[in-house]
């Protein structure tokens, strides 16, 4: 049962540190209108020129590759929290955790591929 | 020694969505499961947009940009950001919580008793209006954008 007091204080922790990192995300990609009165004009920043500068920086990378490694952990454990509470069976349980780190592993491989391979564009 | 055995889960997938005679706080709980899964649904195709059509270079980013503009993915856009607003808000809600605080201070049960969801609502409501800023600022931030 130890391990599992684990898991969910890593939840706890994620989360806050998903609070930082989207929040990041979203004032730069939602609220770079309300900025402009702030005296930030990021243009847009949904445009090709704007992101790819964005990419070939080394911390916009690590920021968004440790997003994806928070998210995916929080995001995935959150489901596997409501999909366990389906079954009492260990057999199932063991199951569905490992089925849903193969699959956090794999979209975490895939994903974080993208923002390495763009440094050098 | 005895083992306990696990109790049956009697209410199935409605339990999800039944509160009981639970208040606020549990369609709160209900809201910020719906809210969490709607997120990594999001997650999914946003991952898809910034990986294979990102990858493909400027033309095929552009088009994809172009084809999300739409006012239907741009309303969908800003339901994800309320949703981000109230996952986090709530969220940190719950961890200060779990944590112990904001609970209100433990008083001997002596009549007329005083209601300890009461006393939590207050820091609830109060976490509520910041959701509802948050969801205000975006909703301007969509509207100025042109949708």
């Amino acid at each position: 049962m130890k391990r599992y007091t684990y898991v969910w204080l890593w939840q706890l922790i994620t989360g806050v540190l998903i609070a930082v990192l989207l929040g990041i995300h979203m004032v730069i990609q939602h609220l770079d209108k309300i900025l402009v009165f702030f005296g930030v004009n990021l243009g847009d920043t949904t445009s090709w020129s704007s992101m790819i500068e964005r990419s070939r920086q080394v911390t916009w990378a690590g920021v968004y590759v440790a997003l994806l490694a928070v998210l995916l952990y929080h995001g995935l454990n959150g489901l596997r929290n409501v999909v366990l509470e389906l079954t009492t069976s260990q057999r199932t349980e063991r199951a569905i955790t490992w089925t849903i780190v193969a699959v956090g592993i794999l979209v975490f491989v895939w994903a974080s591929y993208v923002p390495i391979a763009l440094l050098n564009k | 020694m005895k083992v306990l055995e696990p109790r049956p889960n009697k209410l199935g997938i409605t339990g999800w969505f039944y509160a009981g005679n639970y208040k606020l706080e549990r369609y709160f709980y209900i809201l910020h499961r719906v809210t969490g899964l709607g997120i990594l649904l999001f997650l999914v195709f946003h991952l898809t947009a910034t990986t294979f059509f990102r990858i493909q270079g400027e033309a095929v980013w552009n088009n994809t940009m172009s084809f999300l503009s739409n006012p239907l993915f741009k309303a969908g856009e800003y339901l994800v950001a309320v949703a981000f607003a109230y996952h986090m808000l709530n969220g940190f809600r719950l961890i200060l919580q779990e944590l112990g605080f904001m609970m209100g201070k433990p008083v001997p049960p002596i009549y007329p008793f005083s209601d300890a969801l009461r006393k939590k609502r207050r820091w609830t409501m109060a976490f509520i209006g910041i959701i509802v800023i948050l969801c205000v600022i975006f909703f301007y931030d969509f509207i100025i954008g042109g949708w």
